[in-house]
């Protein structure tokens, strides 16, 4: 039994879409991102997988508890923690209390470690904590009953770079002991650091379901070669380039395989040569450029990792 | 997990500690407001002026509306100046008003994301609130009869500890009816200040009817305000405890917090 499940899950706010259709699996112990733009309904999919909102169609469960069922939900509920993209905090009232509160709610087994931790003065009124200080009251009570499946909307931001190394450590050692984690974001870094798989979402539909592996690929190599020749931009204009730059050096991003890309630069005399992954964001843009079509028919392979070599044979149809 | 509270037990606890230095100064306003009028009593009660007769020539709707029995006796006095007025109708109103910003005002803030986030069922939450607003209304009707009977003293008046003792125990289920209807008022509109709004102008608009129904022939219809069962002049003049009144309104705030319940139980929410 996966520990989330969702199944055709849709919310629409009366006539407005949030999410519409959204299926995927996320396994035990495994950590899935949720990326896309701000409104894009990464927001609603965890409220109502949390049961917030009502789905309007479809269904879920969460620890194999049906969030339909206010009952089932609530045994789910304890095991669950979550921290919401903007928490809702007393400001007018103590971080201790606050906390107090949340423990009375939900356990604390981990609470002085967390707050130690995260270098957390209790005795402020959350009102005068900074964004940052605020973000680290709600991880605290986010994680401080030990849960074996967190929902984490958003989480890093307002905390500075610092934390959220720190954050994401956090996240690596729950992970390591075996916590499921669903995580959304539009820092895609954050996602690439963190996750195993990546759903993308985008206006309200779950587009695509990728490794994050697969989606380094998808961005091709970026490649940057210095030749004893003089080239000319046609030499490079081949299947498998884009981005193309000549100049002293060339510099292009390679889609292809391996071996013809030696086959390419066997024709020069090669000085200098460096080729490292493409940047994330240029395989997370191609969701992005509009070709809604084709993210439809990749959805079809949401859950396991086939639809890698579609998406490759796509970027390369599209030239 | 067993040593942890019922979850409406933590909730009552954690509003009613977060409202603990909002009701120390209400329940200290209040004892000011009281005070300054039954300073103005003594001067009042030797003027020689025949205050019933003025008070008579009223129309019935403002006598209704102001619960005007007597004005000259100290009983009287404060019926009309200050339970009338502060006790059924300013204290009811804020209660509404507080009440109406309960269930709402955490939906909009997000601050329920993170209760519910937690195993805590929806009914917990509306019984917590409203268990959580118990303390103002218990602070309030134990420290202003307290307030009230030295205030009496000091101006060299005496009065029946009975009669002052009963006008705040019969406050109770009328203040708590107060707070029902803005908990169920708040579990209807996702805006805070909407909910708090409308939970206000409701129990004033009931309360506007009674007066006016009482002086017509359909008196009956005044029954539905919760202001009907709560006459503190009656109890402070004429001795008259209206128990029936008082179990009237418990019950309605019974029902109005199960209402608020099972709304709240199935709404999305949406701030």
């Amino acid at each position: 039994m996966p520990a989330i499940d969702c199944q055709s899950l849709t919310k629409y706010y009366g006539d407005v879409c949030g999410i519409e259709d959204v299926s995927f699996a996320v396994e035990d112990g495994e950590v899935f991102g949720f990326l896309g733009p701000n409104g894009a309904g990464k927001t609603t999919a965890i409220r109502t997988l949390l049961g917030f909102l009502s789905p309007t169609s479809g269904g879920a469960t969460l620890l194999g508890h049906d969030v339909t069922d206010p009952t089932q939900l609530r045994r789910a509920r304890e095991r669950i923690g979550y921290l919401p993209g903007d928490p809702g905090l007393d400001t007018d009232r103590t971080a201790k209390a606050f906390l107090d509160h949340q423990a009375a709610l939900r356990g604390s087994a981990q609470r002085d470690e967390l707050v130690a931790r995260f270098g957390l003065d209790e005795s402020r009124r959350i009102g005068d904590l900074s964004r940052g200080n605020r973000q680290k009251v709600a991880l605290v009570a986010a994680f401080m009953h030990e849960p074996e499946l967190l929902l984490l909307d958003e989480p890093t931001s307002g905390l500075d770079p610092l934390l959220q190394e720190e954050f994401a450590a956090l996240v690596r050692e729950r992970v390591e002991n075996g916590t499921t984690v669903l995580l959304s974001s539009h820092v895609l870094g954050e996602v690439a650091a963190l996750c195993d798989r990546v759903g993308v979402i985008r206006e309200g539909r779950l587009v695509a379901v990728e490794s994050v592996e697969a989606l380094r690929s998808r961005g091709g190599k970026q490649v940057r070669v210095r030749v004893a020749e003089n080239v000319s931009r046609e030499a490079f204009e081949v299947r498998g380039t884009m981005n193309l730059r000549v100049g002293e050096t060339v510099s292009f991003t390679w889609t292809g395989e391996y071996d013809a890309l030696i086959d390419l630069l066997d024709g020069f005399t090669v000085h200098d040569l460096e080729i490292v992954d493409a940047p994330l964001e240029k395989a997370f843009m191609t969701f992005y450029d509009g070709d809604v079509q084709t993210m439809g028919e990749t959805r079809g392979a949401v859950t396991d990792g086939g639809s890698v070599t579609d998406g490759d044979e796509r970027l390369r149809g599209r030239r | 997990m067993s040593d942890r509270p019922a979850p409406w037990l933590a909730i009552a606890r954690y509003e009613a500690a977060g409202r603990a230095r909002g009701s120390a100064v209400l329940t200290g306003l209040l004892s000011a407001f009281l005070l300054l009028f039954l300073a103005f009593y003594p001067s009042l009660a030797t003027s020689g002026i025949d205050l019933d007769a003025y008070v008579e020539a009223f129309p019935p709707a403002f006598q209704e509306a102001f619960g005007i029995i007597s004005i000259s006796t100290i009983e009287g006095f404060l019926a009309v100046e200050f339970y009338q007025f502060a006790w059924l109708l300013l204290v009811g109103l804020y209660l509404a008003y507080l009440g109406g910003g309960t269930i709402a005002g955490d939906v909009a803030s997000g601050r329920m994301d993170l209760t519910l986030s937690a195993a805590v069922p929806r009914r917990d939450v509306v019984v917590g609130q409203f268990i959580g607003l118990w303390s103002l209304i218990f602070l309030l009707n134990l420290i202003l009869p307290i307030v009230a009977y030295a205030g009496v003293l000091a101006v060299g008046e005496t009065i029946a500890i009975e009669r002052l003792v009963a006008v705040h125990a019969l406050a109770v289920p009328y203040h708590l009816c107060c707070v029902a209807l803005g908990i169920a008022v708040s579990t209807i509109f996702s805006r805070e200040g909407i909910a708090q709004r409308v939970a206000l102008g409701a129990l004033f608009a009931l309360f506007m009817l009674e007066s006016v129904a009482a002086a017509s022939e359909y008196d009956w219809i005044g029954w539905v305000s919760p202001t009907a069962h709560y006459d503190p002049s009656a109890v402070l003049v004429l001795a008259e405890y209206d128990f029936t009144g008082a179990g009237v309104l418990l019950a309605a705030a019974i029902g109005l917090i199960l209402l608020a319940a099972i709304r709240f139980g199935r709404m999305d929410l949406t701030g």
